[in-house]
């Protein structure tokens, strides 16, 4: 019990400094995956889709904060489906995967079909759901949790393509 | 200082990190406390997500009719059950009243909502998921009218099995024999192996059955081994009185398509769909069964597999041993979703969600040769708001649709051809 408590104590000092340099997700909402495509503009991202209550997503965000911690110059963009009053959990999951410098957003609108539709109307909302997007913005999507293989073939190949 | 929704937050952090399964998509539960620290803090912490939780107003409504063809409707408000009934197909309602007295968390959205069952003498039987503190776990929840639904005996938790984790997704039916048959998705095999180190796949299929008209359930039993975690579980009778599970199964190490299981105490299940949508994720969309008076199945369901994507159709002749190849429908490009199909003779309904770019809409295709040939689809209903999952219901007569959305509330109408 004792040691739990350490335990949870540092756990909180480690996130309560952490999260002193993450920004809250901005909120997501109609026109929000033009404007992400427009500030890209030219340049590779890869758009994760995720959320606090999906287990898969949490090996997905894993994967992508080692992702981003050996590839510094790669554009992550997370948009979570949770809602904004789940800011700091949020906040602290993405800090506890390494990804608190990544460009963070959550859905801010409950009518969420219609959030979805901009995003792909093809996709089903299944999630971890993951775009990638090359220099030209040509997009592959993928559903479910990814190999750690498939994330950095792509990185070093986005990475490395000329503009 | 520790800012104030911090706590919360890793609270729920910790508790999703050491969960295993799919919670509903809509919300996060309650984190558990269990640790000293800040007692208060943590109490009033999920005091306030609990009330925020109870607050919500879930959009899943549950509507049946029962055997001499009134019309019930169970929604969750506050921690309750509330049912009432139509006499005139879905215009006017009772009063609602209370099925749970006590208030508790009851998942009502998307894949998860009450069920509605009827006995042979007029019993009123309901079926739900209580969700727990911890995010993804549950118990199934039983409660019975013996007096035509003017009260409700207090509810009977049916999973045996009492540990904080998944017992969720509830389907029932009532066989002909009054025989009541939940089945469920749980997660007491997963945790049994994680306890040793393994790793098992998915869920379990897990069913009761009560034979007392529900004072009590036999011992739960194991229906199939690695189910789906997060879909919906459909459950029809057969003309030979076998209740027919069909729900989304692991196939291999996570290949997401169906099984269908006879539950007469000898069948194995069997595969009935084969996209091979083979992914790590949760897919939070099940299955679909309708099974007519001529013993016909009539199943739809939804693949997101690369080369298959969309809603699928399929009927069996041979009680589920074999089906016709999927006939696919509904646009694929418009997040075509959330299938509901219903056999009225050779009249096959079936009912489905798309967004238009603009708004959700209910699209309907109908067959009146038993599903070997649909008419073209139609616009049943729209709305510019978050909306549930489409049903489909009969009175014996007629093909209904229930829709509940945020903007224009529950509507209940008749399809095409109907006069309700």
């Amino acid at each position: 019990m004792m040691a739990a408590t350490r335990v949870t104590l540092v756990l909180l000092a480690l996130l309560a400094g952490a999260t002193v340099q993450a920004a809250e997700p901005m909120p997501f909402v109609a026109g929000s995956m033009q404007q992400i495509r427009a500030a890209h503009a030219g340049r590779p991202f890869v758009l994760a889709l995720w959320s606090l209550t999906c287990t898969h997503c949490q090996e997905e965000l894993t994967q992508l904060g080692k992702l981003q911690h050996r590839h510094p110059g790669l554009n992550v963009v997370l948009v979570s489906t949770d809602t904004p009053d789940d800011a700091a959990a949020l906040t602290a999951t993405l800090v506890h995967h390494g990804l608190a410098r990544a460009e963070a957003w959550v859905y801010a609108d409950g009518f969420t079909e219609r959030l979805r539709f901009e995003i792909d109307p093809r996709w089903g909302g299944e999630l971890p759901r993951t775009y990638f997007y090359d220099r030209a913005h040509t997009v592959t999507a993928r559903s479910g949790a990814l190999a750690p293989a498939e994330l950095e073939r792509w990185a070093v190949t986005s990475l490395t393509t000329p503009p | 200082m520790i800012h104030p929704g911090l706590l919360s937050a890793v609270m729920l952090l910790a508790t999703v990190l050491g969960a295993a399964g799919c919670a509903a998509p809509a919300k996060p539960a309650p984190a558990s406390a269990d640790h000293a620290l800040h007692t208060d803090k943590k109490t009033s912490d999920r005091n306030r997500m609990w009330q925020a939780s109870l607050a919500r107003a879930p959009l899943a409504v549950t509507v049946a009719f029962d055997r001499t063809g009134q019309l019930w409707r169970a929604r969750v408000r506050d921690g309750q059950v509330w049912l009432d009934r139509s006499l005139d197909q879905g215009r006017r309602y009772s009063d609602a009243v209370a099925v749970n007295s006590q208030p508790e968390r009851i998942a009502a959205d998307g894949e998860n909502r009450p069920k509605l069952a009827f006995g042979p003498a007029g019993e009123i039987y309901v079926s739900w998921t209580q969700s727990l503190d911890v995010p993804f776990s549950g118990h199934v929840r039983f409660a019975r009218s013996l007096d035509g639904g003017r009260r409700f005996d207090a509810p009977l938790t049916v999973n045996d099995n009492h540990d904080t984790i998944s017992h969720r997704f509830d389907s029932m039916t009532v066989t002909a024999a009054g025989h009541i048959q939940l089945v469920w998705l749980d997660k007491r095999d997963a945790q049994a192996e994680a306890r040793v180190g393994r790793r098992y796949a998915g869920s379990s299929l897990y069913g009761a059955v009560s034979t007392d008209r529900g004072s009590s359930f036999a011992a739960n039993r194991k229906l199939a081994e690695h189910s789906c975690e997060c879909c919906r579980i459909a459950l029809a009778l057969d003309t030979d009185g076998t209740p027919v599970a069909v729900w989304r199964h692991v196939f291999g190490a996570n290949t997401r398509d169906h099984a269908l299981l006879r539950l007469d105490d000898q069948s194995q299940p069997v595969r009935v769909t084969h996209e091979n949508w083979a992914l790590d994720a949760c897919p939070h969309h099940g299955p679909t069964l309708a099974i007519g008076h001529d013993g016909v199945l009539h199943l739809a369901w939804y693949s997101g597999a690369e080369k298959q994507r969309g809603l699928f159709y399929a009927h069996s002749r041979d009680r589920g041993a074999s089906f016709t190849p999927p006939f696919a429908f509904g646009n694929p490009d418009a997040q075509a979703g959330h299938p509901q199909v219903l056999a009225l003779g050779t009249r096959i309904a079936l009912a489905w969600k798309e967004f238009d770019g603009k708004q959700t809409v209910i699209r309907v295709q109908q067959s009146r040769d038993g599903g070997r040939t649909f008419a073209g689809p139609a616009t049943l209903a729209a709305s510019a708001s978050a909306s549930d999952h489409p049903l489909l219901v009969s009175d014996g007569v007629h093909v209904l649709l229930s829709w509940n959305s945020v903007a224009e509330g529950h509507r209940f109408m008749p399809l095409a051809g109907d006069s309700p």
